[in-house]
């Protein structure tokens, strides 16, 4: 079963739509969307059609939850006062051009989603969450503690965990001693659709392989392919430059 | 949210490309399918192919796991393949007014894929389960005779959802029969509002459908089944 998850497509249709046409000749056998379709860009509505009329199970990511509920906090940890004052000007924009009927799908999205696999006669449960499992808007990147980031997954139950919320991609295999067998947890950022942040600016997505014989004793046995595709990054920079949004998104679209 | 849940497929093309079509116009925010594609009925790998085309989201039933027999030796090698990763149980967890609202589904139970959780079993007993697979709505195919109960507990809703079957209703209606559950801003365990079932019967070419049992080496008392629903 190959399992297709892709997130943070910010509002970027022209992304978004590269990134239909590219998964379609993957072929997978179910698409899920972790969240963060709107805020950044000039599509919101746009991008929640297109991903409503392909029925694709998405999670509400944090800018999906604040939007939904028609608040001024998009629960971004904007580090600097001028990042404070950009984001004000993006949420502020999507609040104003989101419509009623997207931003009740935006409010009644769920948190997580969670497929429990049996094969093998053994149990494996992959959870699919847009920041962490306690959080909606918390940021796991690759550097964090593997004590913590064990933590996480086993209090959510996750033996993988699949999240976007970075922009950046990664997978980590974080191995557990359990009664004199090694147990491989899986923590997979499936990076952005329309707001890569890892210096590329092509979007990113990520292909998840379980066959009859993924187990979590076997490392190997659950495959993660990371996939990058150009899109039209110009148009979505200069939607960007032509509108009230700050230019600087424009630039970050550029840059990756 | 409008999600459609939909299963008990069960090989019947007729009855899946009605059913696709009444879909479409439906318009739903999310598709699930709750297992059993195949069996009964020579269009198994029609059914994988356009179910795998789209993406859907798709659970095991307990046909999907069965290999031996006319039906299920049609399937092909790559969709036997797929037929035997697909899991057993999806969990939807939503957060709304600050409170969580558990959506599972799951083929059979959640305790085992070829239970039948019929709209009499005992309260306790489904209640129990529920508890058990921490569900506030449970939501199963299976038993292809569709209902949707409310169980109450200790202040809280539990509510018990048989989706129904495409391709062989057993309730004495031959159409098809598929769910879409609205999920609103206001929906809760706690109250019986807020949460909207619709069971879909949708019309298809019975007779197609049961012909083709006749002229496969499929007993044909299975058409005579699916012309009844019994």
């Amino acid at each position: 079963m190959k399992i297709a998850l892709f997130s943070d497509i910010h509002a970027n249709l022209p992304a978004l739509e590269a990134f239909f046409s590219d998964v379609e000749l993957q072929k997978p056998d179910a698409i899920y969307c972790l969240g963060d379709l709107v805020g950044y860009n000039i599509w919101p509505n746009e991008v929640i059609d297109a991903v409503r009329k392909r029925g694709i199970p998405c999670i509400a990511g944090n800018y999906d939850f604040g939007i939904g509920r028609h608040s001024d906090d998009c629960g971004c940890a904007y580090k600097t006062d001028e990042e404070k004052a950009l984001g004000k000007i993006s949420i502020a924009y999507t609040n104003e051009v989101v419509k009623d009927e997207q931003r009740a799908y935006l409010r009644t999205l769920p948190a997580n989603i969670r497929l429990e696999f049996q094969l093998n006669n053994d149990k494996l449960n992959v959870l699919f969450v847009h920041g962490s499992p306690r959080k909606i808007n918390e940021y796991l990147f690759e550097d964090r503690d593997e004590k913590s980031m064990l933590r996480i997954m086993e209090g959510a139950d996750a033996d993988v965990m699949c999240f976007g919320h970075t922009h950046q991609p990664y997978h980590r295999i974080l191995p557990t001693e359990i009664t004199a067998e090694t147990h491989y947890r899986h923590a997979i950022n499936i990076g952005s659709v329309g707001k890569p942040k890892d210096k590329d600016p092509r979007g990113g997505y990520v292909l998840l392989h379980i066959d009859e014989n993924s187990s979590i004793k076997d490392k190997a046995s659950i495959k993660v392919e990371f996939i990058r595709f150009d899109y039209d990054i110009e148009k979505a920079a200069k939607a960007v430059e032509d509108s009230p949004l700050p230019n600087e998104y424009a630039d970050m679209l550029r840059n990756g | 949210m409008k999600i459609a849940l939909f299963s008990d497929i069960h090989a019947n093309l007729p009855a899946f490309e009605a059913f696709l079509a009444d879909l479409d116009n439906r318009k739903p925010d999310a598709v699930y399918c709750l297992g059993d594609m195949i069996g009964y009925n020579i269009w198994p790998n029609e059914i994988i192919n356009e179910i795998s085309r789209r993406g859907i989201a798709s659970l095991a039933g307990n046909h999907d796991q069965k290999t031996k027999g006319y039906a299920y030796e049609l399937v092909s090698a790559e969709n036997r393949n797929y037929l035997t990763t697909l899991p057993a149980h999806i969990k939807l967890e939503f957060q709304l007014n600050n409170d969580h609202l558990n959506l599972v589904l799951a083929h059979g139970s959640t305790r085992s894929i070829d239970e039948y959780v019929l709209e009499d079993l005992d309260e306790t007993y489904v209640r129990d389960m529920m508890i058990e697979a921490n569900a506030d709505i449970l939501c199963v195919g299976h038993s292809h005779k569709p209902y949707s109960r409310i169980i109450k507990s200790d202040g809280k809703i539990y509510r018990a959802i048989n989706i129904g079957s495409i391709g062989k209703p057993k309730d004495g209606n031959p159409k098809g029969c598929y769910v879409i559950l609205t999920i609103n801003e206001n929906s809760s365990a706690m109250t019986e509002d807020n949460v909207q079932v619709e069971f879909i019967r949708f019309e298809y070419d019975v007779e197609r459908a049961a012909k083709a049992i006749e002229e496969s080496p499929l007993p044909d008392e299975l058409a005579d089944r699916l012309r009844k629903a019994f």
